[in-house]
């Protein structure tokens, strides 16, 4: 096909295909840049937490009676507890907590091992023996706690910890962990490694997320209780409704609060959902009004050519002959316009990274925007081409 | 002549119905996207304080561990709040005009037994400086005095929330509210107050609830109250309970001070490091002297308040604006040329150049109003949703006037943007050649 004509036909309505490359870039910055943000945060959002968050309930229970300040009444109270939770039709296992699967932030502290040249911060949580198996995260090495790891004074450190595979490897690299010792950053309470868990991410304001030591221990106080408990399938919301109602039994000096660790997740990243849903609407909306504007553009181009397409045919260019002539004019457009859009792309992609730490622009996001923005400029010339192809030649020989 | 020209326009406008709703429609939601996200930013990166916010600092000091940096990764960083004996220390200074050390609790408060059970409630702790620092605004009664201050009276201050829940709203000064075991007098009931950010704690999220209760800061030691925020440490107190705690390198206390002036500001710096220095001759502050006086907007910078994402939204939202832009500019080409011969008519009939352009371009702009007005409408209604989505985000995502305006504004740039062009090519007609050849 000559590609002489075309671009002197181009060259003729230079303003209106400039605008449409101008558009195509700006497209492509935009979209690009969208998508790479969204998959950022999906990223986030797939992350596990180590545990299995299904059928996982919390309820709080914070004590206003004054006999909580006796350390005797709070065991046992929390016994008595346990024991009617247990009791709850549709409830599989449940322990104190000191953790919620996605609570976000939490308790730490600064650890340090010999032979390791750093301290390293990592987050410390008490934990019943228990505790494990309600949250679904199963000793992969060593063992999990017993009772008999609990210290009987409160006041007394605890001598072993088990932890997250992450924090091993941090410490150790791939040597065996089991019976390991970790101090804390001054050298005391010593711990020594029982047992590691394979994975655990609770989100931190420092980098530390993966990093934890699960120590044995009462996981409550006179501040508060806190207990995780495992439901069976489908009795989520008839064992959530109850636990308030039967804990207040055991002891109304309280106030409760009960939350699904679906709930916790979903408040937790409700913001990034949010980033999600409106880039998501941004570059349909965008992709559909970039398509509208090329259709426009092109239909005009049609019908103020009308004259001369008429004058083509009647010399004898097929239908075929003057849809390619579009479609080739549109392809050239669409190309120089995401050629540029390259550069914007990056340009874009520069202004925003200097907000965001971590979002560089990869180059198979750029080449699938490309893809989709060139079926996308097809498309949107196909009908008013298809239009331009249908002029009858006879019109070449009627004046205006 | 502006009259004129509008009836031009909407009779030309109605012409193409079909046309003039694709020009609208594409206006409109470029508008709304636009405003939406640029509405997001603005309710982040207000001023809390208009006028005030400058001479507002918040002090830091750098009492960490000789060894490790605050975050260890970053040798500039300093500890986000104080210690309990720096803070003391802190308030003997007179060069601030106001100053308050504050932390966040949570009690209980014990309602009357018809009104319902016991409930857990989060309660600032500060001096009475607080309320004349951050403009909050009394509804009834007001701070707390400086007898109050010093005591410590047992007196708080409730929000309208509280004041509805103990006692059903109303003036409510006079009355008492048990909270734990002691009953304490209401002085002043706050007016609705909610500022888009918890400004004057950045600690945790910036967008938490603000408490609903206020209580002078001395009780602190007397009833051992234990913060709800945040506690960073590096070395274990000595020894237990709530005096060692205190005593101990734990900082977990936001301070502010009021320095109106450079002067002060600068003299209230060198007070801080020469504070620091004297206590370095006690043994504390291991680390080279490190202070930072910071003021507000400052420090609402460095706590990153507006989201990065929240930020590239705007950015990204304004280029989709553009883009409209451009497809109306290829629109109102088409519709413009179209009308040629019409043109070179009134031009020969004696319209001049200007005429004709002006005449275009209050076309274009009748059409950036029109979908700025539904643009805006729209936005509203998004930012209702968005306000839904996120947790405590109805009171405070909304339109305030100013970003009315930055619409408005934007919808006539926008029409301007897309006009200018097409509009000059049709008034650059010559009146002959168009007669010649009808």
């Amino acid at each position: 096909m000559p590609i002489g004509p075309i671009l002197r036909a181009m060259n003729h309505n230079r303003t209106r295909f400039a605008l449409i490359i101008l558009e195509i870039a700006i497209t492509l910055a935009i979209v690009t840049n969208a998508v790479n943000m969204i998959l950022a945060e999906r990223r986030e959002m797939q992350r596990q937490s180590g545990f299995v968050d299904d059928n996982l309930v919390s309820i709080n229970a914070q004590p206003f009676a004054p006999e909580f300040s006796e350390q005797s009444f709070v065991e046992n109270v929390v016994a008595n507890d346990l024991r009617a939770l247990h009791a709850l039709p549709g409830v599989k296992a449940a322990a104190a907590t000191r953790i919620v699967p996605w609570q976000g932030g939490g308790s730490s502290g600064v650890w340090k091992t010999a032979g390791y040249p750093e301290k390293v911060q990592a987050q410390i949580y008490a934990t019943t023996p228990r505790l494990f198996d309600v949250l679904g995260a199963p000793v992969a090495q060593g063992r999990g706690f017993n009772e008999s790891d609990t210290p009987t004074d409160p006041n007394t450190p605890t001598q072993v910890t088990v932890i997250s595979r992450a924090l091993a490897r941090k410490f150790w690299g791939d040597a065996n962990p089991i019976g390991k010792v970790i101090t804390d950053g001054a050298g005391e309470t010593p711990r020594t490694v029982i047992g590691v868990i394979d994975r655990f991410y609770n989100p931190y304001a420092w980098n530390i997320g993966e990093f934890v030591l699960f120590t044995p221990g009462r996981a409550y106080g006179p501040g508060g209780m806190r207990y995780l408990i495992r439901v069976e399938d489908g009795a989520m919301k008839s064992v959530a409704a109850q636990l308030e109602p039967r804990l207040l039994q055991v002891n109304p000096g309280r106030v409760f609060r009960t939350r699904t660790i679906a709930e916790v997740k979903d408040g937790f990243f409700s913001g990034r959902r949010l980033i999600v849903t409106s880039m998501t609407a941004v570059i349909v909306v965008l992709v559909f009004v970039t398509a509208l504007g090329i259709l426009g553009i092109t239909s005009l181009a049609v019908s103020e050519r009308t004259k001369q397409i008429g004058t083509r045919r009647a010399l004898g260019a097929t239908k075929g002959d003057i849809l390619k002539h579009f479609l080739a004019e549109n392809w050239i457009v669409t190309t120089i316009g995401l050629i540029l859009g390259i550069i914007a792309t990056y340009a874009l992609n520069f202004a925003l990274v200097s907000n965001l730490t971590d979002v560089k622009m990869p180059w198979y996001l750029v080449g699938v925007g490309m893809v989709i923005l060139w079926i996308n400029g097809l498309v949107a010339t196909i009908p008013p081409a298809l239009r331009a192809a249908r002029v009858a030649p006879a019109i070449a020989t009627r004046s205006v | 002549m502006l009259l004129y020209n509008i009836k031009i326009a909407i009779k030309s406008l109605r012409r193409n119905p079909i046309l003039t709703l694709l020009l609208i429609g594409a206006i409109a939601l470029g508008i709304c996207v636009s405003t939406t996200f640029i509405a997001l930013r603005h309710i982040f990166e207000k001023d809390p304080l208009p006028g005030k916010s400058a001479s507002m600092h918040y002090v830091r000091l750098d009492n960490w561990d000789p060894t490790r940096a605050y975050v260890a990764e970053d040798p500039t960083s300093i500890p986000s709040q104080i210690t309990y004996r720096d803070a003391r220390a802190l308030l003997k200074s007179d060069i601030p005009t106001r100053q308050t050390p504050m932390y966040k609790t949570t009690a209980f408060i014990f309602p009357d037994a018809k009104v319902g059970r016991p409930f857990a409630q989060d309660i600032r702790i500060t001096f009475n400086d607080f309320f004349d620092m951050f403009d909050v605004p009394f509804q009834h009664g007001g701070p707390w005095t400086d007898a109050a201050d010093a005591k410590p009276e047992q007196v708080v201050v409730i929000d309208q929330a509280i004041n509805e829940k103990l006692f059903g709203g109303g003036n409510s000064v006079g009355k008492t509210v048990r909270i734990d075991e002691r009953n304490y007098k209401v002085v002043g009931v706050l007016a609705p107050w909610r500022p888009a950010t918890k400004f004057y704690d950045l600690t945790q999220s910036a967008t938490n609830p603000l408490e609903g209760m206020f209580m002078p800061f001395n009780f602190t030691e007397v009833l051992e109250i234990v913060t709800s925020g945040n506690t960073d440490g590096w070395k274990s107190p000595d020894g237990d309970g709530v005096q060692a705690f205190l005593n101990s390198e734990t900082v977990w206390l936001q301070f502010w001070v009021e320095l109106p002036t450079p002067e002060k500001q600068a003299a209230y710096r060198e007070w801080v490091n020469n504070y620091v220095r004297d206590q370095k001759k006690l043994g504390r502050f291991p680390r080279p002297l490190y202070t930072k006086v910071t003021s507000m907007p400052e420090l609402m910078r460095e706590f990153q308040v507006v989201p990065a994402a929240v930020k590239s939204m705007s950015i990204v939202s304004v280029l989709f604006l553009v883009v409209c832009s451009l497809n109306l500019v290829g629109l109102l080409l088409g519709k413009f040329l179209a009308r040629i011969p019409e043109v070179s008519v009134r031009r020969a009939l004696g319209a001049s150049r200007l005429q004709v352009f002006w005449q275009h371009v209050v076309e274009c702009e009748l059409v950036g109003i029109a979908g700025g007005a539904i643009g805006l409408a729209l936005s509203l209604a998004v930012l209702k949703m968005i306000g839904k989505f996120v947790p405590g985000g109805h009171e405070v995502i909304r339109l305030d006037g100013e970003m009315v305006l930055v619409s408005i504004f934007l919808s006539l740039v926008a029409g301007l943007m897309a006009g200018l062009y097409p509009s000059w090519r049709v008034c650059s007609v010559a009146p002959a050649m168009q007669l010649k050849v009808q």
